[in-house]
């Protein structure tokens, strides 16, 4: 297996917990320990009711495709391979929207819409991407 | 919004370089050329220029400080915005309130991107605002390969589809428009006739984006002279004054290439069923109503932001824009003409400029071919809710 030579995500004090528990198989989302609401992306500060006291919750790992696209263009070389797939926007049980790719699902079947759950992929030793699909069962 | 800032500004001068793809001109040979074609038009020395409004800097682009060595300027008033196309109408809004405020006399708005040059930039290896750890803010997320501008306009389409039943073939009226007013520009770097065929035609890049949605990778300078309205009428242009502005919005229920409520990134809640209030003080600032509005002019980067545009300032109501848009009625001669030099999509990617310019030489008369006939009242707006109307 030769060296991941695609982009990988920037990791900062207020991102950290979800890449950690994406490594562990988990996922887990910022939610306000004062007025519950979840929010994305990750901040220091509830967006809702303004307070300090921000958790980390596993969610429910599954939710609908509120848009898609799919790309057929090579932005990035490391890319070129895997042209077309498919980007989208996954609105989550618990009511934020992650942007992640859709994986085993022809492009036919893409809609807004669709049922999809998280699956976890190991890519390096330290970083593993969420994908989804759609949902079975 | 209030209507102090009412006709305080104009526009006294425009010029713009040579537009075209891979120009062996550096960024600053191409904003000199502008430079130089704005102060003749306008009957200015360079003297005359103690402000400059930088929209794109640096690599782009050029920044304040590049500009000022280079042309031999001394400048007492700068302000510089972020490498993206939002900041044009701020870039113009803020020499406004610099002259009407008495801050400077004279602001020039430098603009010149070398895309060809700097393709990397957006979209590519190098496009490192992508990797902004809370999302880029086109929704740019390169581990999952998902980058450039056009992503974010291609997922904001992709469900207003869903949502109306829009299709591909109805979004090819609006580069359709654009290419037929760039035909009556002999300096629009694409002039070869396209029809709504052809638009079907071109590849797919970002679904439901073909490459015809895209806006041309150019290059080019264009630079705006803004100076208060006392001192525009001594001065030998007919003045262009800026009548009413209102700013950008931002917030969770707002996404760059998307109307509030379309349901992008954390965007909340129903669409509001007709224009919001706060979208429409351009109107109450300027004293004219969206019915006196000859012409739109807006940065049109890829296709569905006219359709946002048009649904964001009631042009029409949401989900109509696709039908709105039909049978010429933003072409050459049509009903609301949009981007009548051929906009971002046909004539040049000079961030807007070329087209603020275009508005200055239609409200003058200077427009040839395209003249809108006895243009009085144009407006500048964008998919994010800015805004500028222009009067003569
Ligand atoms: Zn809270």
């Amino acid at each position: 297996m030769g060296a991941y030579e695609k982009p990988t995500p920037r990791i900062n004090p207020d991102n950290a917990r979800f890449w950690e528990s994406a490594h562990e198989g988990v996922l887990r989302l910022p939610r306000c320990g004062d007025c519950a609401a979840w929010h994305w992306p990750p901040g220091p500060i509830c967006p809702a009711c303004f307070s300090e006291r921000i958790g980390w919750e596993e969610a429910q790992g599954h939710g609908t495709v509120s848009t898609w696209t799919v790309v057929h263009q090579d932005w990035f070389p490391a890319f070129k391979a895997d042209i077309p797939y498919t980007v989208a926007q996954i609105e989550l049980a618990e009511g934020v929207r992650l942007t992640a790719d859709i994986v085993e699902c022809p492009a036919d079947k893409l809609r807004v819409g669709l049922p999809v759950e998280i699956v976890f992929d190991r890519v390096t030793e330290t970083l593993t991407l969420p994908r989804f699909r759609p949902r079975r069962g | 919004m209030s209507e102090a800032l009412r006709d305080k500004a104009a526009i006294v001068g425009i010029g713009t370089s040579k537009f075209g793809r891979h120009l062996p001109e550096s960024q600053l040979a191409l904003a000199a050329q502008a430079f130089k074609a704005a102060l003749a038009d306008a009957g200015l020395e360079r003297g005359d220029i103690d402000g400059l409004s930088i929209h794109i800097g640096w690599p782009l682009g050029v920044d304040y400080d590049q500009v000022a060595q280079a042309f031999g300027l001394e400048i007492d008033f700068v302000n510089q915005a972020w490498t993206h196309g939002r900041f044009v109408t701020g870039s113009l809004q803020t020499a406004a309130m610099a002259v009407a405020c008495g801050m400077a006399r004279v602001v020039a708005c430098v603009n010149v991107l070398s895309f060809t040059r700097e393709r990397d930039i957006l979209g590519g290896p190098h496009d490192f605002e992508g990797y902004r750890e809370t999302g880029g803010t086109h929704a740019e997320t390169p581990h999952y390969g998902l980058t450039a501008p056009a992503g974010g306009a291609a997922l904001a389409m992709q469900r207003y589809m869903a949502l109306y039943g829009a299709t591909g073939a109805e979004l090819a009226a609006v580069p359709v428009a654009l290419r037929a007013h760039a035909r009556l520009n002999p300096k629009a770097v694409m002039r070869k006739p396209m029809s709504v065929a052809d638009h079907q035609a071109s590849r797919m890049v970002v679904d439901p984006l073909r490459l015809f949605d895209c806006c041309i990778v150019s290059d080019g300078a264009a630079v705006v002279l803004v100076t208060a309205a006392e001192r525009a009428r001594d001065l030998g242009q007919r003045p262009v004054y800026i009548a009413g502005m209102q700013g950008m919005a931002a917030g969770r229920n707002e996404f760059i290439f998307a109307p509030p409520g379309l349901g992008i990134n954390q965007q909340s809640g129903p669409r509001p069923a007709s224009a919001a209030a706060r979208d429409l003080a351009v109107y109450r600032s300027a004293g004219i109503p969206r019915e006196a509005i000859q012409g739109l002019y807006t940065y049109d980067a890829f296709s569905p932001l006219v359709l946002f545009v048009l649904e964001r300032f009631g042009f029409c109501a949401p989900g109509e824009a696709a039908a709105f848009v039909q049978e010429g009625r933003i072409g050459p001669g049509g009903a609301l003409p949009v981007n009548t030099s051929g906009g971002l999509l046909s004539e040049a990617h000079v961030a807007g400029w070329n087209s603020l310019c275009e508005m200055v030489r239609q409200l003058r008369g200077e427009a040839g071919t395209r003249q809108i006939a006895d243009a009085r009242a144009l407006q500048w707006a964008t998919a994010w809710g800015d805004s500028v109307i222009l009067r003569n």
